[in-house]
């Protein structure tokens, strides 16, 4: 035994955990601790939890067996959300076209403009669609009037942002190219930007649809018109077995446009 | 002169736009169908700028916003927030496991699908309905119940859409980590504890920072329907047409919301850009792709 033995290979070093990975989640901990709290928050407990949906099971039970006879009472307003629904879609679409451009760096080179859409555009989108519907409501009364206008201000704020960003995105090349050949700004954007983003742009506006039609069931409930209004009646008389039907009814109108959707945008970019 | 003789090349046939012209005229059939037949009169339309002005003027111009209100609003905005905060916890924790259950390199084309669809179905209900159909029977209106009912309907909501993000961000992991945790005799706990969950946790724990802001604006008018937070005081406000009042909420929640946005924001991109191995992989698609990130702003 001449040969000494190697010696063992040694482990590297653990490399140190990130001080901002623990000081996060202090702060993690500590927000999770006010907001759960019964003192400053919403008095999150796990325990109560428990009790309080053993004695909510027993309501659930008055939502079975659902109504099937209400269904009938609910196709008129159904198809009213439907229809609000696309209108506000192509509305707040074409809309939103024109307004992305104004958004957009690429397309707005001009600091003022861009920034003013920019800020715009945050304040539209940091209200929900349901406090759109309550302003709308109270303006111009109810119905789908309101309904419609609190969903064309949603969807402006969804598609202005995603275009805008995919607007930022594309290839300059074009955009040079046409400027080369004289074209002035509209023009430019006509024929060298258009084209490069039209299939996004109808991609969000499918996905803008899908998500209007579940909107559209919610504004109802503060008399925006659709399906809504009678989830507000039922609910107000505690009807639950009618308001399991409309809930039924509403999933699968969802899933369908969802799949219409899904398809249409398989198919189109 | 040999150049003229020789024939101009001929013009690529130009690509039919039958199809795009179908599918416009076949949208404009539908959206005039549905302008025709909601029974809008056009009268309502012309007086919509004058009511829309005037409820603006009473807002925020006639007397101000009622910047006396502005305690209890804020008050009503944490709330909110706690709410959010809660629910998206909630949500978080629940779609993990579901999510890895859902994706197809962990479970299977079988278990995944399923899984997929039990997502897709929660992720159908919006969070109104599922408060306003489901969580506020079940556990009672008024006081901290409400609250309960908001963080819950947030919370189950949550479980679905970041539940199918989840799934796809695992879809797309690179196999390697996992193959070696499994030579390495991990059983499947572990191969998802070391194989796994380093690779996504990044993407994931930016989805749930994203799904807090998209919670923020479901809490607050979630209270319109009685589920705690801001949104009651604002319902009561409109009620009552106390205008001032309900112009302060509204800024309120602007400003909260944007503030949030913000900070959130930020964290979210110090997170993905700390993982710089994924960045130079070129793997930032997950946060690259507005439109998964937006999924389901609603």
């Amino acid at each position: 035994m001449t040969a000494e033995a190697p010696p063992a290979a040694t482990r590297p070093a653990r490399p140190r955990r990130s001080p901002w990975g623990i000081a996060a989640l202090l702060v993690f901990a500590a927000i999770t601790w006010w907001a759960a709290s019964e003192e400053f928050g919403i008095g999150f407990d796990v325990i109560q939890l428990v009790t309080n949906l053993t004695r909510g099971s027993q309501i659930m039970g008055e939502f079975f067996p659902p109504n099937w006879d209400y269904l009938p009472r609910t196709y008129g307003p159904m198809l009213e959300t439907f229809k609000m629904a696309v209108i506000a879609s192509a509305l707040g679409c074409g809309v939103a076209l024109f307004i992305s451009f104004l958004a957009s760096r690429v397309t707005t080179p001009n600091p003022p403009t861009y920034l003013v859409s920019r800020s715009v555009l945050n304040v539209i989108r940091a209200l929900p669609d349901l406090l759109y519907a309550l302003i709308f409501v109270a303006a111009v009364g109810v119905g789908p009037l309101p309904g419609i206008l609190a969903l064309f201000f949603f969807n402006v704020g969804v598609v202005v942002k995603l275009l805008s960003e995919t607007i930022d995105g594309v290839d300059t090349g074009p955009i040079e190219a046409a400027r080369a050949t004289g074209a002035n700004r509209t023009q430019t954007v006509r024929w060298a930007v258009v084209p490069q983003v039209l299939p996004n742009y109808v991609a969000y506006s499918l996905y803008v649809f899908e998500l209007n039609i579940r909107a559209s069931a919610v504004i109802g409930i503060v008399g925006a018109g659709g399906i809504g209004n009678n989830i507000n009646t039922e609910r107000k008389f505690f009807n639950y077995d009618n308001l399991v039907v409309i809930l039924i009814e509403i999933f699968v109108f969802v899933v369908i446009i969802e799949l219409i959707s899904i398809w249409l945008r398989r198919r189109l970019v | 002169m040999t150049a003229a003789t020789r024939s101009a090349p001929a013009r690529p046939t130009r690509p039919s736009t039958r199809n795009r012209w179908l599918a416009t005229l076949a949208t404009l059939a539908l959206v005039v169908w549905a302008m025709a037949t909601t029974g809008i009169d056009f009268e309502r339309i012309l007086r919509l700028p004058e009511g829309i002005g005037l409820l603006f003027y009473r807002m925020f111009l006639e007397t101000g916003p009622e910047w006396s209100f502005l305690p209890n609003a804020i008050e009503g905005m944490l709330q909110s927030i706690q709410i959010a905060w809660i629910g998206t916890i909630i949500g978080a924790v629940i779609s993990l496991p579901l999510g890895l259950l859902g994706a197809r390199n962990v479970s299977g084309i079988f278990g995944s699908n399923v899984m997929r669809q039990i997502l897709n179905a929660i992720r159908a209900v919006p969070e109104v309905i599922l408060a306003v159909v489901v969580f506020i029977p079940m556990v009672g209106i008024g006081g901290a119940a409400s609250a309960y009912a908001g963080t819950l309907a947030i919370g189950v909501h949550s479980i679905g859409t970041l539940g199918k993000l989840t799934a796809e961000v695992v879809e797309g992991i690179d196999p390697g980590p996992v193959e070696a945790a499994r030579a390495a005799g991990g059983n499947t706990l572990q191969v998802q504890r070391w194989g796994v969950i380093p690779q996504v946790m990044p993407e994931i724990i930016a989805f749930w920072l994203y799904r807090f802001e998209i919670n923020i604006r479901a809490s607050a008018i979630l209270g319109v329907v009685g589920a705690g937070g801001i949104g009651t005081s604002l319902e009561q406000a409109m009620t009552f047409s106390r205008f001032p009042r309900a112009g302060l909420i509204i800024i309120v929640i602007i400003v909260a919301t944007i503030l949030v946005d913000t900070a959130s924001g930020w964290l979210r991109r110090r997170i993905i850009e700390g993982s710089t191995a994924r960045i130079e992989a070129g793997d930032t698609e997950g946060l690259g792709s507005p439109l998964r990130m937006d999924s389901d702003a609603g």
